[in-house]
């Protein structure tokens, strides 16, 4: 047991600490979340459109996928992925005749994971972003003459954006938290670091209350960041 | 509750800022009994602050006002900001005092019955069957009679504001303060609430009226006060007020060129 | 009886556990939720209502879970307390991690809904002398339970999901038993399928609930004249 160890020691740069460990740790979390956030993205904005369209069954499929996604556990997803990927890999490689190609490297399961059940939130908020367009805006932008390409950039997303910010920072922040159950995958991400120094130094408080104070200041950066971006977007908007 | 001094209300010195920016500078106003009293003035004029200094809904920054008898417990810090300073003794001067809003206010969660005895019985201690009975009573008067078991969000603008009078009725206030109760209303139904308040007043309650209604003014008040700039510009019987004998400032705010 | 069988019986046999600290947890993070909001209005104790839910929302439930289970638990006053007994059950420590963290999520909604509350009544309220308490009661609370059930049946429906967690710290509730299947069975998919399936009924029932209880407090629905 390291009791003879102070804390400054512990989490500290040097020999036997924790500090650059826990700082890479922190970085891998945000480049999990910054990948699951851009995967639901893409994905959550083709949902959305799938559901504005006529096609009955792209709604269903949108729909469905909405959902499941949104009323299952992420922890079961990421299992579905961690466990079920390389198995699911070896059947579609099986099918062009390719060798099992093995297990995908978690980072890839991980945010995958994640980014899947984020697509879900996304793209309800992509939806009510598209609602909340008022048609007189677009009417009054093709009556001004206003090509396509002019009227989405320079009417229609800086009002979406406006409405889709707000609910978006708040999906952000789920992702972060979220991205901490990748570490059952063994990502070396922030959860799984602090619990591995936990159990190698028998010290869980101090490196769990470490990872509390990295993932607060994540956090709260993010929504300070969010607010600035709000508020800079929001000028012609009003008080409320 | 009789009361025997004729005052029903004396405010000296009102004063109020908001940020930097005096809206009201020092306003005396007297009512006694049975009046009723037109507060008239430009928006920004400062009328609407002054009715709501009245029942402490806003904290005036100085001065003093009493009602049927009872003194506001209105204190100031040591940096001169307005507090309460005894909040039961608050309590039981609103208790005196009934408000109409010009929006109404219903409480959307309540029937309309419920509305109207909700203080009688849970400020003033009177027995609920008591309350209804006094209730389907004035219901009646204001003309909302089997109106009880429904929710405000059923009701017109003129509907709910009526509703809003009952329930300013059900305690017997001493002093009732209109804020512009009309303004939000459609034409047709302003001609509705105005002639309920016209009878009201006809039955001697006391009164103090915050509205752009001029005719409704001349017509029902005791006396006409003009607000200009936060203080009071010129004040007097509807006779004096709406006559060539007004100040010229008031019969320029009457019809403006 | 075939893998698909067997394996939803055991899904479901593990469904009361999942419930029982579901709503376990949602009655303690509603009451502390209540005391968070009340430390809000008053200015002595504004200051640490704010720090616990900004610590709560800020940190991820499996961290604070662990935190209670590996990092609380090992403390020399718990182990040797009289808590110890509590503080063993893994059961009991995803509870205490659940109530905290939910409670500050919780307490957000009763905020939003306190603000949703229309001034106008309120003001109507104070102007017919009604007190503190008497306008609470009647006025306040209703209001209040009336605004914040939408957001507030959210959060209980992401505290179903959170349940999950549980299962990180060996309890055996529905996300546990699938994950022992999957790690002996390799039917992954199958299991997720059937687990999936367990949660969404689960969830479908929470919102059919949540829905009639809106209804008969707001017995108009969104009629209007």
């Amino acid at each position: 047991m390291d009791a003879e160890l102070s804390v400054p020691a512990l989490l500290g740069f040097g020999a036997d600490g924790w500090g650059w460990a826990l700082m890479a740790a922190a970085g891998l979390t945000l480049a999990v979340a910054l990948a699951a956030m851009a995967i639901g993205a893409v994905l959550g904005a083709a949902l959305a459109a799938a559901e504005a369209s006529r096609r009955v069954w792209l709604v269903r499929i949108a729909a469905t996928y909405g959902l499941v996604m949104r009323g299952v556990p992420e922890l079961l997803v990421v299992l579905l992925l961690y466990f079920g990927a390389p198995g699911m890999l070896a059947g579609v490689a099986g099918l062009f005749g390719l060798p099992a190609p093995g297990s995908p490297p978690a980072f890839l399961t991980g945010s995958l994971a994640i980014g899947l059940v984020s697509a879900a939130y996304q793209a309800e908020v992509f939806r009510g972003g598209m609602l909340a367009l008022p048609r007189g805006q677009i009417e009054a932008a093709m009556a001004a003459g206003m090509g396509p390409v002019v009227r989405l950039r320079r009417v229609i997303l800086p009002q979406v954006l406006h409405h889709v910010l707000p609910p978006l920072g708040n999906i952000w922040q789920f992702n972060l938290k979220d991205s901490a159950l990748v570490s059952i995958t063994g990502l070396a991400e922030l959860m799984r670091v602090s619990l591995v120094a936990a159990g190698s130094t028998r010290r869980p408080f101090v490196f769990f209350a470490a990872a509390m104070v990295l993932y607060l200041i994540l956090t709260s950066a993010s929504s300070a960041l969010f607010r600035m971006i709000e508020r800079r977007g929001s000028r012609w908007a009003g008080g409320r | 509750m009789i009361q025997t001094s004729p005052s029903v209300l004396s405010a000296r010195g009102i004063t109020k800022s908001f940020g930097g920016r005096a809206v009201l500078r020092g306003i005396d106003l007297d009512a006694q009994r049975g009046d009723v009293v037109t507060i008239l003035g430009g928006s920004g004029s400062g009328k609407s602050t002054f009715l709501r200094c009245l029942n402490l809904l806003e904290l005036p920054d100085a001065g003093t006002i009493e009602i049927a008898g009872t003194l506001a417990p209105l204190a100031h810090d040591r940096h001169g900001k307005a507090r309460i300073a005894n909040p039961k003794a608050l309590n039981a001067l609103r208790a005196k005092t009934a408000m109409v809003f010009q929006n109404f206010n219903l409480w959307s969660h309540m029937t309309v019955l419920d509305n109207v005895i909700a203080a009688p019985v849970h400020v003033h201690g009177v027995p609920r069957a008591q309350a209804v009975d006094r209730a389907h009573g004035l219901l009646e008067k204001v003309g909302m009679a089997g109106f009880a078991g429904h929710w405000p969000r059923q009701l017109s603008g003129g509907q709910q504001q009526r509703v809003a009078i009952a329930r300013a009725l059900a305690t017997d206030p001493d002093l009732m303060l209109f804020d512009e109760p009309t303004s939000a209303l459609d034409p047709e139904r302003v001609r509705e609430v105005l002639d309920l308040m016209r009878a009201l007043a006809g039955e001697g309650r006391t009164m103090l009226i915050v509205t752009h209604e001029m005719a409704f003014a001349r017509d029902v008040s005791s006396h006409v006060v003009h607000v200009r700039d936060g203080v009071i510009e010129s004040v007097g019987p509807p006779s004096m007020m709406f006559g060539p004998d007004a100040s010229p400032v008031f019969r320029a705010f009457l019809s403006p060129a | 009886m075939d893998f698909l069988g067997t394996t939803s019986l055991g899904l479901l046999r593990a469904v009361p556990v999942t419930v029982l600290l579901f709503l376990a947890s949602a009655l303690g993070a509603s009451l502390v939720a209540a005391v968070l909001v009340a430390m809000q209005q008053a200015r002595v104790t504004q200051g640490l209502a704010r720090a616990w839910i900004f610590v709560f929302r800020g940190t991820p439930l499996l961290l604070q879970i662990f935190m209670v289970y590996y990092g609380i638990a090992a403390l020399g006053p718990i182990r040797h307390g009289f808590l110890w007994p509590a503080f063993r059950e893994p059961l009991f420590c995803a509870w205490l991690a659940m109530t905290c963290c939910c409670s500050a999520y919780i307490a957000e909604v009763l905020r939003g809904a306190l603000g949703a509350i229309p001034v106008g009544q309120i003001e109507a309220a104070l102007a017919c002398g009604m007190g503190r308490w008497t306008r609470l009661r009647l006025i306040v609370a209703p209001q209040v339970l009336r605004l914040a059930l939408p957001a507030y049946g959210n959060e209980l429906v992401m505290m179903i999901k959170s349940t999950s967690l549980a299962s990180s710290i060996t309890v055996l509730d529905v996300t546990g038993v699938a994950q022992q299947v999957i790690a002996h069975s390799y039917r992954t998919l199958d299991v997720f399928c059937l687990a999936a399936a367990v949660y969404l009924g689960m969830t479908a029932a929470l919102t059919a609930v949540l829905r009639r209880i809106e209804r008969s407090l707001d017995p108009l629905g969104s009629a209007r004249r």
